[in-house]
């Protein structure tokens, strides 16, 4: 019955890489792509290695996120300011 | 499959379902919040998981997103701010949400793990998830 647990958050996993590849705009990619991090912590905690959790919640929840829309918002900067 | 798994399961499957769904269409605005939310989702999920497997030791992946999910919500209406805009659909399911959520997780676990160290990291835990929860409302709100 475990297994349950593990297909569902398994299909989620997917759900929200696929979700992630198909979106358009990397300001709005960054949000699901923080879900698919959360979502990878809970499929490694299920499988019983929350060490390996603990370390992609660190970095998938806030860090990556923070990184793209840093990265994002200097190329826009960039792009704005007149040649 | 015990009881608190199967509550996990059903939080995994008609919780952050929605949230996924919710953050990958419609405007910036209610991705943040549909984010937010399954941060929330995911502290309880974590606490249940604790429980269910018998391990009060995995509450500390709770703990963590309790403090970080919070600031990836406050980076996102910061970087975000001009795109999200003030009052984004679905922000007034927040503050329910936390304060109906938070206690009816942590509530029936300290009562199965009795008086304790463990009792304490949970109600710290509960304190955490409502406080982080009404800084970000009140964030996403400002816009």
């Amino acid at each position: 019955m475990d297994d349950a647990l593990v297909v569902a958050v398994l299909v989620l996993v997917a759900a929200a890489a696929t979700a992630a590849v198909l979106q358009r705009d990397p300001a709005r990619q960054a949000i699901v792509l923080s879900l698919l991090g959360l979502a990878l912590a809970v499929l490694f905690t299920v499988l019983q290695a929350p060490d390996v959790g603990l370390a992609q919640l660190a970095v998938g929840s806030a860090v990556t996120p923070l990184m793209i829309l840093l990265t994002v918002r200097k190329v826009r900067q960039r792009k704005g300011r007149p040649k | 499959m015990n009881w608190w798994l199967a509550a996990a399961c059903v939080l995994v499957v008609g919780g952050l379902g929605p949230c996924l769904w919710g953050a990958a269409r419609g405007t910036a605005g209610r991705r943040v919040v549909a984010q937010n939310m399954a941060t929330l989702l995911l502290c309880l999920v974590f606490l249940l998981l604790a429980q269910g497997y018998g391990r009060p030791s995995y509450a500390d992946l709770a703990l963590v997103v309790a403090v970080l999910g919070p600031a990836g919500t406050l980076v996102f209406t910061r970087l975000l701010g001009d795109e999200t805009g003030a009052r984004p659909p679905g922000t007034r399911l927040l503050t329910p949400a936390v304060l109906i959520g938070a206690p009816a997780t942590v509530v029936p676990m300290c009562i199965a793990a009795g008086p304790g160290r463990a009792t304490i990291k949970l109600i710290f835990i509960g304190v955490l998830l409502i406080a982080g929860g009404a800084v970000t409302s009140w964030a996403v709100r400002r816009g």
